[in-house]
């Protein structure tokens, strides 16, 4: 690769040179930065301009009821819109939109033309007859997965056991390594790909899935192509790799903004980009091409870029994820497998961004904390988050255990190889509807019908412990077999129907895929099982004979205060659920991964689960992910968190979701005592291998007065379950959830 | 009841509750542990759930146990911070603690209205601890048995005993409006502690706030100041740079140890 000598002036070369391998020319390259943030520099006027631009255009948006415009005409793919700018062509540094115009959403009904045309109706529009007549003739991800999945699915799935699935949306949590692009151009990587192809082709005998990797590259290939012209429609050439900060990021966000153009799967992450896009903007500092303003100005447009991406939902998918997120996730910091932390002065510029820009929910903001980390930017962190409530934190002295020191996070608390690994997105099942359907023989306690298997019913007056929980184990195995088969079914037909071409051709031929199954109610089955364990519990049927409510007498230790009696109950049932999901062989040879997470989801799954052993009332939210049940981690912060540390990263590597809201006064009474504290509590917490916190430092009465008049805090930005979310976009009942979740406070 | 002050003498400790994060300025992150009773009844009181024993009885191994868990926290200077109620009413189970603790080097601090006799158990728990916090009630002995009950020489023999042995000592008053929020009180406090000659580091003035008002309805007890406003925040800042002025000058404060 001698012809890249100008593009690569002044880079220390490695095998990075001869193969894709990104990750070595980043830690070959990169200059980790010690210091504080006061090199920062605020925004540019033309970056204002922009920025006010963006902000006409999100008042706009609201306006309408969330939808600004949408394109009906056309499906969107890589190259059906041409050119669009924020302000124009001039004022824009880094160029590309999905349409044509700013936040004016597309059509892609490959994952379900039931549910485009459904999405475009809710928002007042109608799906042109040119689309409907196209989709005739083709079958899209939804129809082909409803064409397998069997009755028991569809009863599961319908009774909300099994919901959330991606069968009637794209799976989206792919993350193209987009940096490739930018370190060695299209061609370089297009060529690769036809050398992989080759010599797939030449192997003896063509089994079933040598084909399929056959056509998924010619698939792949063709994309990487229209790739090259969606950049040519811009005026730039991204054959060649790039040669100075500029091009990195335009190539390597061209790529992005293909991805997003070709599939609106329901997170489109954008990885591990900062310390990658440093070494260019350090380069050009030393030649003496940029400055500090410049440099700010580059990552302020990108992530303006970035903020504007949108896809068409329906308002049952916003039941799921509320608040319009795409998750573009990005990175940051971390630490090299040889212990050298990760931060560069990228990391800074793009935390300074809810800055120069306000706080927003988007880009995802991820910062890989690791005890490690410099002390300066641990503090700036936590600064962020105490004034912006935007940012989440996860622990890379776990994750770099498994997943090595080039991965990213795709969504919220899924990581993966950049490039290397990919996910089978799987939502998630109901563990507490799980519980109630064992005390009720197999039956759905709302509707009655069977579902699962006959099993025993409960006629004691008071519930029995193990009796409970060995009946519940059986259920949790029919469950991890039912929901393992479900996604080998979806995943079948979404590598049929709705392959991410040009996602995947940015990732290794020879990938290697994670399953990622979930579970709701974590915190609700918990602390059910301890209600039956330490108090008298007494199920009271219905006309029925189905178990509708419970009383309970006597107190019993909850999940949430650092208790073993009701932690260890939560950590050996995860455990034993992952178990059970990895008896039932994944599709592809994926490698199973289970998540406690539950996105906005934990209001629609408890809405549709009855009362609980616990004391929760049927139709009552369920707590956040790996959560404690709202108001009772009574012992203060720390023992909420410990309780959360315990749970099992190993067995739930696709991430454990802890959302945490604490009052300014409990945290400290000024800045400087609320930053050390922040930073303190992080490294207590991930010491003790916890896997995630967002952190959110704000007092409950700003959020009660936001719900009476969402105009005093227009861009209030709250973490919510492993994203970030504008408040006033949440709906009424989520709002509720939120404000009704504990927030710690001084005493 | 009798008021008089008593050390209890078992190797069980009654605790009202804990509160895993509880911050303290410039002490990184604390872990409090409330004790129960008190020897005070003080008109202002905002925790009358701690007056009397409750349901959590502990030996020093099991507070132990539970205070161990949150080390990971304790970088930065934080540490245990024994409240209450009257956490030196129960001084021999905290230097039973103690020497646990010190095992996994945990330092703490005692939040203290100073109302219990100096004796070789308090002396103990008062010099091991890291830092103490005595809470100035009243600066005259009229309002001090009138208000909180108590007997006004306890406190000052506790200061003295810190300020004496170097300990580091950090001084606190709750002002309530129509009690002691007139500038004459605040140069009543800062008279009181200079004729005593204590050393300290800081002294805060805190706001009567009303929050703690539902335990009286819960206890079914007479809430003595039902009718008292929380104190304005203004105020409380003026108070507390005259206090600081009053005390301004003088080389009141000792030098911070460090270990």
């Amino acid at each position: 690769m001698n012809d890249n000598g100008n593009a690569w002036r002044d880079f220390n070369r490695g095998v990075w040179c001869d193969d894709i391998n990104v990750s070595n020319f980043i830690k070959m390259n990169y200059t980790a930065y010690n210091g504080d943030h006061s090199f920062l520099e605020g925004p540019t006027e033309r970056t204002k301009k922009e920025a006010d631009r963006v902000k006409e255009l999100l008042i706009a948006e609201n306006k309408k009821g969330g939808v600004l415009d949408v394109d009906t005409s056309r499906v969107i793919t890589i190259l059906s819109h041409g050119p669009g700018y924020v302000v124009d062509k001039d004022t824009d540094i880094i160029v590309g939109l999905q349409t044509d115009e700013p936040l004016k959403r597309g059509v892609s009904p490959f994952a379900g033309i039931r549910n485009s045309v459904q999405a475009c109706n809710a928002y007042g529009y109608e799906m042109s007859d040119k689309i409907k007549d196209e989709f005739k003739y083709r079958t899209t991800h939804n129809t082909g997965v409803f064409r397998a999945y069997t009755e028991t699915m569809k009863k599961a799935r319908h009774a909300g056991i099994l919901t959330g699935l991606p069968d009637a949306y794209a799976r989206g949590r792919i993350i193209g390594d987009y940096r490739r692009i930018a370190l060695y151009g299209m061609d370089f990587l297009i060529e690769q790909k036809k050398l992989d192809k080759e010599r797939l082709a030449e192997k003896e005998y063509l089994d079933e899935e040598t084909i399929h990797l056959l056509e998924d590259l010619a698939k792949q290939i063709e994309f990487m192509y229209q790739l090259k012209e969606l950049a040519l429609l811009y005026g730039y050439d991204i054959s060649k790799p790039a040669v100075n900060a500029f091009e990195a990021i335009q190539w390597l966000y061209f790529g992005y903004l293909g991805a997003v153009k070709e599939q609106n799967g329901a997170a489109n992450s954008i990885g591990r980009i900062a310390e990658f896009i440093d070494i260019y903007i350090e380069r050009d500092l030393r030649e003496g091409k940029l400055s500090e303003s410049e440099a700010q100005e580059l990552i302020d447009d990108l992530v303006i870029k970035l903020r504007l991406v949108r896809h068409l939902r329906t308002p049952e998918y916003n039941d799921l994820f509320a608040g319009d997120p795409v998750w573009v996730t990005i990175a940051l910091a971390g630490v090299t497998g040889e212990g050298k932390h990760m931060v560069s002065k990228t990391s800074y510029r793009v935390l300074n961004t809810l800055y120069n820009l306000g706080s927003s929910a988007e880009p995802n903001i991820t910062v890989l904390w690791s005890e490690r980390l410099p002390e300066p930017f641990k503090r700036f962190c936590a600064k962020v988050s105490i004034d912006t409530d935007s940012i989440q934190y996860e622990n890379d002295d776990l994750m770099r255990r498994l997943y090595g020191d080039d991965y990213a996070i795709a969504c919220c608390v899924s990581a993966m190889k950049m490039g290397k690994q990919m996910q089978f997105f799987g939502a998630r099942c109901n563990l507490a509807k799980v519980l109630l359907m064992a005390l009720n023989g197999g039956k759905d306690e709302i509707a009655g019908d069977q579902i699962a298997p006959e099993g025993m019913t409960f006629d004691e007056e008071i519930l029995d412990f193990t009796q409970v929980y060995n009946e519940y184990k059986k259920y949790l195995k029919w469950m991890a077999r039912l929901y393992v088969n479900t996604m080998n079914i979806i995943h079948y037909m979404h590598d049929k129907y709705a392959y991410e071409r040009l996602m995947m051709s940015l990732h290794d031929t020879d990938v290697e895929r994670l399953m990622a199954f979930g579970v709701s109610g974590f915190s609700v089955a918990v602390d059910s099982l301890s209600a039956i364990k330490y108090a008298k519990v007494k199920p009271i049927k219905d006309e029925r004979g189905i178990i509708t409510d419970f009383e309970i007498k006597g107190d019993f230790p909850k999940y949430g205060n650092d208790d073993d009696r009701a932690d260890l109950i939560g950590k050996n049932l995860i455990e034993y659920f992952y178990r059970e999901l990895c008896k039932t062989p994944a599709y592809r040879g994926a490698k199973h991964t289970l998540s406690i997470l539950t996105i906005t989801s934990n209001v629609m799954y408890g809405r549709k689960t009855g009362s609980t052993p616990d004391g929760r009332k049927a139709g009552e939210p369920f707590a956040p992910g790996a959560n404690p049940m709202h108001g009772r981690d009574s012992q203060g912060a720390l023992a909420s968190l410990n309780s959360v540390a315990k749970l099992n990263y190993a067995c739930c590597r696709d991430g454990i979701s802890n959302t945490f809201s604490i009052t300014p006064d409990a945290l400290g009474s000024d800045e400087e005592n609320r930053i050390s504290n922040l930073v303190t509590m992080l490294d207590g917490y991930f010491v003790q291998d916890a896997h995630h916190l967002n952190v959110n430092v704000l007092n409950r009465e700003k959020l009660i007065a936001a719900m009476a008049d969402p105009t005093l805090y227009p861009s209030l930005t709250i973490r919510v379950s492993g994203y970030a979310v504008n408040f006033n976009k949440l709906t009424r009942d989520k709002q509720e959830e939120v404000v009704a979740r504990t927030f710690h406070h001084s005493m | 009841m009798s008021l008089a002050p008593s050390i209890i003498r078992c190797n069980m400790a009654n605790i009202h509750s804990f509160e895993s994060l509880a911050a303290l300025d410039g002490e990184g992150i604390r872990y409090a542990v409330f004790f129960t009773r008190c020897p005070l009844r003080c008109v202002y009181c905002h925790n009358p759930d701690t007056w009397h024993a409750g349901k959590i009885e502990m030996s020093a191994a099991e507070l132990f146990d539970k205070i161990k868990r949150y080390k990971p926290y304790f970088k930065n200077g934080g540490g245990v911070t024994f409240s209450g109620g009257e956490p030196l009413l129960s001084s021999r189970f905290i230097n039973e603690t103690c020497r646990l603790l010190k095992t996994e080097n945990i330092g703490y601090c005692i939040d203290t209205s100073g109302s219990v006799r100096l004796d070789d158990e308090v002396k103990t728990a008062l010099l091991n601890a890291d830092m103490v916090i005595l809470d100035i009630k009243f600066h005259n002995e009229a309002d001090y048995k009138k208000y909180t009950g108590g007997d006004f020489s306890l406190p000052a023999e506790i200061g003295k005993f810190c300020s004496d042995n170097g300990k580091r000592l950090m001084l606190r008053s709750v002002i309530i409006p129509g009690i002691n929020d007139n500038e004459s009180d605040i140069k009543g406090y800062a008279d009181y502690v200079k004729n005593l000659g204590l050393r300290f580091e800081k002294y805060e003035l805190l706001a009567f706030h009303t929050m703690g008002f539902f335990k009286y309805d819960e206890l079914g007890i007479d809430n003595p100041l039902k009718d008292t406003p929380p104190l304005d925040k203004e105020k409380l800042n003026a108070l507390q740079d005259l206090l600081n002025s009053r005390l301004n000058g003088e080389k009141y404060v000792s030098d911070r140890q460090t270990d």
